[in-house]
Parts: C-alpha cells; structure tokens; sequence
C-alpha cells in the first residue's frame, strides 16, 4: 500500500521534471561508476570516470579493473577488498588511487557491493567513486601532524629523563666533596689552633656547607621523584621522634644564630613515620622561616601529638605571602622574595610537600599581617590495610 | 602457568570443530583472518579436526600479545604456529597455508619436526620483489605503493572501538558493530605485517622443505604470478603443483569447491 503510495508520487514527480532520465544520470552523475565482473574485467562504466581517467568507455571495457588502479590499490584490492566483498558484500569509505592513462594517480574513496543473482551467485560488482583529492591532502597532513606529534612527545620524555638522571648523578656526585669539606672543618676545630677571627670564617664555612647539603638532598629527592620512584619513607614507630627533631633544631640554631626558635615539642604517642624524613621536612620549613621570616623576631616551632593526629607547626614573622603566590608554593623551583644570598633553589617546601603527602598527611599555609605559619598534619597510627585486597 | 600469561589459544583465537583421526590446520594470510577459510574449512569437518586460528593482531586474537619485535620476520608468526601446535599436541597434522602463511607454514615445519605431514600452499610466494633472475612481481617502490595506502586506509579500525574489543575478548559481537567489520586489523600491526610480508625473501629455505607439499596456484594472481608458483615447485624438493582455474588471490572464497577439491585429493 504505502509503496504503490510512493510511487504514484515518484511517477508524478517524474513527470514533473522530464529531463531528468536514469541513463543520462549513470553517465553523467558527478561521481564515477563502474561495474566489474566475478574475474574483474570491467563490464560497464559511466562517462564521468571514463573522462577522469582521460580514456573513452568503450577503450576501457573488458580491461581488468587493475588497469584503472595504483599498484597500492591492486595488491590493496585483491588482499582486503576481494575477500571483504565476498564475505560482507560490500565495503565502504575505501580510500584509493585511481590511475588515469597518463599516469596520473587520481585520489578517490570508494563503495563498493557485490550484485549477486537470486541464487547467491554473484554476478558483478559495482563500484561508486568521489575524487577526493583535498580530502586525501588533508587526512595525510592529519596523520602526518600526528605522527610529528608522537615522535616530539616521545623525545621530550626522553631528554626529561635525560636531565633527571643527569641531575641525580650530580646531585649524588657533590655530596662526596661537600662531607670532605664538612670533616675538614671539624679537624680544623679539633686539631688546630685558630684565631677567634678563623673560628669565626670556619663556623661561616660550617654554615654554608650545611646549606650546600641540604640543597643537594632536596635535588637528589626531586629527581628520584621525578624519574617515577616518588619519595621513598620508611615509617615505624620503634623509636621516639622527639630527639629527632631536637637535633635539627640545634642544628638550625647554629646555621642562624641570630635567630631565636620557641620550641614546643610535646609527643606523647608513638607517630608511625620516616623519622629522618620528617626531620627534613622540620628543617625545610624552619630554613624557610629563616630565609623570609622577619629577622631578629623569635620562630615558634611546635610539635605535638593530640588523639590520634601528630601536628607540627613552623610560625614566623614578616610580611605575609601574596595571595597569588601562595598557590606557587609549593611546587618546584618556586622562590620568593628574599635575600639574594639566602635565595635557594625552591624546593624546600615543594620536598616538605611531598614528604607529607607519603606520610597521607597533609602541609597548609596560612599567611597574616601577624604571622606566617606552615602547619603539617598527619595520623600517628599505621595506616590498616586497604580492604579487599590480599 | 602464570595467570597473567594469555593462554595460546585465546592469543590466537584457535577455533577447533569437526571430528576424525588426522587435523587439518588453514591459516589466512595477509589482508585478512580465519574467517576467509570457512566456505572450505567446513568442508572438512566431517573427517578431520579442523584448527582455525587468528595470528596475532588480526581477526579477535589477543591485541595486548602484539609486539613489534616478535613479529618482525615470519619466523615469529611461525613460533606462533608451533605453539599453537604443541598446545593442541599435533602430529602428522595438514598444514593449509593462504598467501604469506605459505612460507610462515613451511618454516613452521622446519622447527618443529614430525607435527605437520602435508603442508598446502595456495597461492605461495617466496619473495614478492623482483630480483637479479628472478620474477616476484614487484618493485620496491610498487610496494611503498601498497604501504602508503595502508596508511590512508584504517579499513574499518576505529581508534576508539579498539579498547572495547581489546577488553571484552570474549565479546566478538563488539567488533561486528564495525563497518568492514571482517578482516579488521589494527593499522600499526596491518602496515608491520605487510613489510614483513612483502619484504620477505625465503627462496633460500625452500630447499630444505622436506615433507610433502602441495603448490596451489591461481590463474590470473597479481600478488603471487604463475612464474612465482612454478619457481616454488622447482626449489621445493618433495612438492606436487596443481593450476587452479580460480582468479585472484583469493580462491578460498572466490572457488571454496575447486580448493576443497584439490585438497582432498592430495589429502
């Protein structure tokens, strides 16, 4: 019913518009046809594709359909698009050069369906063509683009890990002079008689190969970081981390003297933690405090443990953070204003950052006109094993 | 074995039907997968254990078992083959090769001694670049041809359908959502196979294919010329050859009976 509909309405729109006939349409669509035989000799071929390929239809029938194709195309043809015709009946969107009698190659993408009788035998098949020249132009530079794109991501990876380890095996390389250095100064100390001037310059000396350590441990961690190890902690809680962070206290103390460090340290559970990390991340923060705290004010140092959370905490005085910056912090190579000879590399805060962030604690800033404090927090018990899982 | 190692047969996507006291194994060469042998396969079943498999890469094998460097010759398509063998514990099996499985089949004989008796080549050659005497059917840059329209043909892969048929193996419906969903092949490992393929030179082997061999060749085949055939005879020391009447490539599925046929009687 609705077909007989349909074509009432065809014939009349037919009738409407004579001109338009069905074999001036095979002739001159704009697109190319052609029909080949099960052997793939060309049966029948429209005058648009004939014209493409600067040859007459009549030269090209009975020719085999490798004639009109690249060499690509044919070996194309007979390993993907034969066997994808035989089994589906059809294939789609196949890109493909045509060769035209000059040897010009004519880029193309063609359908292509197999007509088979009512038995299954199949009879011929029929191919529709569009050029596709700026089409092909344009999906080569795509797949070019792409492929640059792999190959520059794939050596910038490389040269990163390149300049990483370059930087671990420097990093590594200095801490050997820098401990002949540093045992150097203490046989100085002992063994010779120096003038309250050269006790002077050799506590300087002190001073600055301290810093010189510390700069290379925070670059040694950056780069193990870096390269995919991330920060390496060893947590226990088998001994008392109170001493620990005692000793980086005085330790400050004689770098800076001037300085003078309120310490609370009131501990009284064990905090499951890499002792020795912790204490790096204690004297990160307050050579942070020392570097851009207000000089001559007291830094006020605390650590406590209170109901199952440790929390340590480093204040100093000064002007506060800019906002802006404060997002900056604690990433890498990230320094503010300070005094050009107290200026390190910027990773201080960004190591302290990562320590806490292995130790599932957490490191804040908090910055006003009275004082700048960065406070650290983590759980003191070991963590209980993730659920479901052996 | 360890878990994490896919087996053999999900790797290859080994299919086995049929019943009887001899197997036969068809392999597909390049273009396509195991589904091109199934109008002959079938044909089979009724008196032989019939394999049929996916190399690696192609059809529904396992994708993440893909590497680069195992398949860089078809010596390591052809360890695929002896282990596919093993695993099935062959002996005296048939081994049916189309195209470039041919040669990966011959070299499968020679490693693994006694599994295969009867070895099949249809449309077989040894190297597909002309060269000093002699005649494969190719130039170099003829073959460039063919790399660079691989390049512009993904031929029904989509980048994005990739995950879901790498991750649900055992969902072989996903792939046929797919245009040109048969025959699809990742264009990395397709480009890969056809440099193999095509820039293979295995004329030196031939001499020391000793079991049985029988050249099927094609009337009117581009990729693998009548001369190419004859040539493979010649070097081939126990091989019979048989002229099919079939054109093309593909005579698996353009003439499944004439094949059958053929196979039957050398059988």
């Amino acid at each position: 019913m609705h077909l007989r509909k349909s074509r009432r309405r065809f014939a009349s729109l037919s009738e409407q518009f004579p001109a338009e006939d069905l074999e001036d349409l095979y002739e001159t669509a704009p697109c190319g046809y052609v029909s080949a035989s099960p052997e793939g000799r060309i049966v029948r071929i429209n005058g648009t594709l004939a014209a493409w390929l600067r040859q007459s239809p009549g030269d090209l029938l009975g020719k085999s359909i490798h004639d009109i194709l690249s060499v690509g195309g044919r070996i194309a043809v007979e390993t993907h698009l034969a066997p994808m015709l035989r089994m589906q009946g059809y294939v789609h969107e196949i890109a493909i050069d045509l060769l035209a009698a000059d040897g010009e190659k004519i880029p193309a993408i063609a359908n292509a369906a197999e007509k088979r009788g009512e038995d299954g035998r199949h009879l011929f098949t029929r191919l529709t063509l569009f050029k596709a020249v700026d089409r092909r132009n344009y999906e080569r530079s795509l797949v070019h683009a792409r492929t640059q794109a792999e190959i520059e991501s794939r050596s910038q990876r490389e040269a990163a890990v390149v300049r990483e380890q370059f930087i671990a095996v420097l990093g590594h390389d200095l801490r050997n002079p820098m401990a002949a250095l540093a045992a150097g100064i203490r046989l100085l100390r002992k063994r010779e008689q120096v003038s309250s001037q050269g006790e002077h310059i050799l506590s300087e000396m002190d001073n600055s190969v301290a810093r010189a350590s510390g700069l290379i441990d925070n670059v040694l961690d950056l780069a193990r970081g870096s390269l995919g190890g991330g920060l390496v902690v060893e947590r226990d809680s088998a001994a008392p981390l109170t001493p620990v962070l005692e000793q980086v206290i005085a330790e400050i103390t004689v770098i800076a003297p001037e300085n003078l460090i309120e310490t609370r340290i009131d501990i009284d559970e064990p905090v499951h933690c890499d002792r020795g990390r912790l204490a790096q991340l204690a004297s990160n923060l307050l050579s942070n405090a020392v570097t851009h705290g207000a000089p001559n004010r007291p830094i006020r140092f605390e650590a406590v443990s209170d109901g199952g959370l440790f929390r340590l905490s480093v204040a100093n005085a000064g002007d506060p953070i800019p906002q802006d910056a404060r997002s900056h912090l604690f990433q890498p190579f990230f320094r503010g204003e300070a005094r050009p000879s107290r200026n390190g590399l910027g990773l201080g805060l960004f190591i302290a950052c990562e320590i806490a962030k292995a130790h599932d604690g957490t490191l804040e800033v908090s910055s006003t006109e009275e004082e700048t404090r960065f406070t650290f927090k983590m759980p003191t018990g070991a963590k209980p094993p993730k659920s479901g899982q052996p | 074995m360890a878990p994490f190692r896919i087996s053999v047969l999900r790797r290859n996507n080994v299919n086995v039907s049929g019943s009887g006291t001899r197997t036969i194994v068809f392999a597909h060469g390049f273009g396509c997968d195991q589904s091109m042998w199934e109008p002959v396969a079938k044909n089979f079943e009724r008196d032989f254990r019939v394999v049929l498999f996916d190399y690696v890469g192609h059809g529904q094998s396992d994708l993440s078992s893909y590497s680069a460097e195992r398949y860089s010759s078809l010596a390591g398509y052809a360890d695929d083959v002896v282990e596919i063998g093993h695993t099935l514990g062959l002996e005296k099996a048939v081994f049916v090769g189309h195209s470039v499985s041919s040669m990966i089949g011959a070299l499968a004989t020679l490693k693994a001694h006694g599994m295969f008796s009867d070895l099949i080549m249809v449309g077989p050659s040894p190297r597909y670049i002309d060269d000093d005497g002699y005649r494969g059917g190719f130039s170099r840059e003829q073959i460039d041809e063919l790399l660079e329209f691989l390049e512009d043909n993904h031929l029904g892969w989509s980048a994005t359908m990739a995950p879901a048929i790498m991750g649900n193996p055992n969902r072989p419906e996903l792939s046929g959502r797919l245009e040109n969903s048969f025959c699809n092949t990742d264009p990395q490992i397709a480009r890969d196979f056809a440099r193999v393929t095509f820039l293979s030179d295995n004329r030196a082997d031939l001499a020391s294919i000793g079991i049985r061999t029988l050249v099927l060749q094609c009337s009117n085949d581009i990729i693998a010329p009548v001369e190419v055939g004859e040539f493979m005879h010649a070097k081939l020391p126990n091989s019979d050859y048989r002229l099919l009447q079939a054109t093309g490539h593909c005579p698996n599925l353009s003439a499944p009976e004439e094949v059958t046929a053929a196979i039957r009687e050398f059988v």
